[in-house]
């Protein structure tokens, strides 16, 4: 099992250093890409620094928990982007039969789709959640827990794409309400918790669980609370479990297609 | 030794039917209409170690959906596959790492890399040590002369090379079985007979069963010595290459040249396909008409030039398509 495991992170990382190798072909494309992508994301702040001009606080957050929102906004963003670019794209991957070159292989399927391709420009999305939570006041313990819900907070997002792409298995055209849903994620996660209330709250720990990648991490990084950490653990376990059980639950109606199609 | 074996497999799509214009796709919104396409239909066949066998059949006949079933790529709806002794649906791991898969239509390598990084890939997958994979990728750059193109990204590649490519890495781990679906489309003849060439070597060389699919009938007369034949999902010919050509080949053509016309129109046996001035071209049914019968018609001293030969591979596998149509 363990040995089985550490093949599997071999061949993944193998497929991630190949797909960085490929991004790299064109360095200037590749820097830009990151550096650009950098000054994108620092131009909401500059929203945001008007705003505490004119008041304390914005949905219940200082500033510095702006910050903190924003780095890990933009840094789980990056980590799901960078290593698992085909969740966001697995709808199509499953409606044009582009599973098959995986299924032939004794290797995780999912993981296989999963991490086939990068996104060289999210690598501007990691750092900017490093350059952030700098900014905002840094300890290693600090450090070490955003570390660590950069990873957790970048599974949810994969492992939550990864549910929605399985409805391709069912349903035609499920790659509309993926994009939907992801693109809604996105953007939530950069809103401070406070201004939501009621039923949008409670949606923002279930359904679209943006709670568990930014705002109970900002909690935790604000002032350290073990539980919560271990709420965000446990509901990111159960995110996995239920992205895995859907994905292959779903890939026993897998039609694949005769498409004339190639692996980029 | 059977190495394969299929027994009553079923399966079927459920295909969306839209009604034609915006008012259609609006109509199918409301109330969705489906239709269920049999494209397995109750086959079952078994294939021995270290044979060559082609499946065959015209478009949509379901040559590709048993081949995805044998590969663990499609569930069957019903039936029983045995692969190596493993279930596809059940072994899917296991099973990958005894069987090799090339499909003409859809491209497996990393274009951006070149053959010899892509080998080594393939060759991670499959678990290989490093000093392993060297020594293959060594016996597999002789074997499909590869040298000269092996440090090129694949995207630069022509398709013949592209393909030679494809099949090498999936050999890569020595693949007890391998599945080879259209493997020779879009390819010019000389590249055809080179990758032909190279998957009869491949079999001899490494004893490998090669489960094969083509619409190329020169593929499969030059390659394999038995023949499936599937169509509408159901297997209509299930023969040795040697007793299909035996028992099809009842028809004979014969080509004349004549000094001066004869009219062979009502005379049984003989059908006239093409009639130019005094060329003729018969299809005889040697069923009920002997070629020497035929020659007696024909007066020596009026023969310019005379060509005898089979009816062609191509026609009969097509007349076996129609028969199974109906």
């Amino acid at each position: 099992m363990l040995t089985a495991a550490k093949r599997q992170f071999k061949i993944s990382m193998l497929s991630t250093k190949y797909a960085l190798m490929r991004a790299m072909v064109n360095k200037a494309t590749f820097v830009m890409s990151i550096v650009f992508m950098i000054l994108n994301n620092a131009t909401f702040i500059i929203q945001y620094l008007i705003l505490f001009s004119l008041k304390e606080d914005v949905g219940g957050y200082t500033f510095n928990q702006v910050l903190m929102l924003w780095a890990l906004a933009s840094g789980t963003f990056g980590v799901a982007h960078f290593f698992f670019k085909k969740a966001f794209n697995l709808s199509e991957t499953i409606t044009n039969g582009k599973l098959d070159a995986y299924i032939v292989q004794p290797k995780n399927i999912l993981l296989q789709a999963l991490t086939s391709d990068i996104d060289s420009s999210a690598i501007g999305d990691m750092l900017y959640g490093f350059i952030l939570i700098f900014v905002s006041g840094i300890t290693i313990k600090k450090f070490i827990f955003f570390t660590i819900f950069l990873i957790l907070g970048g599974f949810i997002h994969v492992a939550f794409a990864v549910i929605l792409a399985s409805f391709s298995f069912w349903i035609s055209r499920s790659d509309i309400i993926a994009d939907t849903f992801n693109s809604m994620i996105t953007h939530i996660n950069t809103y401070p918790e406070g201004i939501f209330g009621g039923i949008t709250r409670v949606v923002l720990y279930t359904l679209i669980p943006v709670g568990f990648i930014s705002y109970v991490p900002v909690q935790v990084l604000t002032s350290f609370n073990i539980m919560s950490f271990i709420y965000v653990l446990l509901f990111t376990a159960f995110i996995i479990g239920l992205a895995f059980f859907m994905f292959y639950k779903g890939l026993k109606k897998y039609s694949s297609s005769n498409l004339m199609i190639s692996k980029i | 030794m059977s190495i394969i074996k299929a027994q009553n497999l079923n399966k079927s799509f459920k295909v969306k039917i839209k009604e034609k214009g915006i008012l259609g796709s609006l109509k199918s919104i409301v109330r969705p209409k489906y239709e269920v396409i049999k494209a397995v239909d109750n086959i079952s066949f078994e294939v021995n170690e270290g044979e060559m066998i082609a499946f065959i059949g015209p478009n949509g006949a379901g040559k590709s959906t048993t081949i995805k079933m044998l590969t663990c790529i499609l569930y069957p709806d019903s039936g029983e596959i045995s692969v190596l002794g493993m279930d596809p649906t059940k072994d899917r791991k296991k099973l990958a790492y005894e069987i090799g898969t090339v499909f003409g239509q859809k491209e497996q390598l990393w274009m951006h890399l070149t053959p010899y990084d892509n080998l080594k890939f393939f060759g991670a997958i499959y678990d290989i040590e490093d000093k392993e994979i060297e020594k293959r990728i060594e016996h597999l750059k002789e074997v499909f002369e590869l040298e000269k193109f092996i440090n090129i990204p694949v995207r630069n590649l022509s398709l013949g090379q592209r393909i030679r490519c494809e099949i090498a890495a999936s050999l890569i781990h020595e693949p007890k079985v391998l599945f080879l679906d259209e493997p020779t489309i879009g390819l010019d003849p000389v590249v055809k007979d080179s990758v032909r060439k190279l998957i009869k070597k491949m079999n001899k060389e490494f004893g490998t069963t090669v489960f094969f699919t083509s619409h190329d009938v020169s593929d499969i007369e030059k390659l394999c010595k038995r023949v499936i034949i599937i169509n509408n999902g159901k297997i209509v010919l299930d023969d040795s290459m040697a007793n299909l050509k035996y028992n099809y080949l009842n028809k004979k053509i014969v080509e004349v040249k004549l000094k001066e016309k004869i009219d062979f129109e009502n005379v049984k046996g003989i059908e006239v396909i093409k009639s130019n001035n005094n060329n003729l071209k018969l299809e005889i049914d040697t069923r009920t008409t002997t070629l020497a019968d035929v020659l007696k018609l024909i007066d020596d001293e009026n023969i310019i030039d005379i060509n005898i030969s089979n009816t062609p591979l191509e026609d009969i596998i097509s007349s076996i398509y129609k028969e199974g149509a109906k």
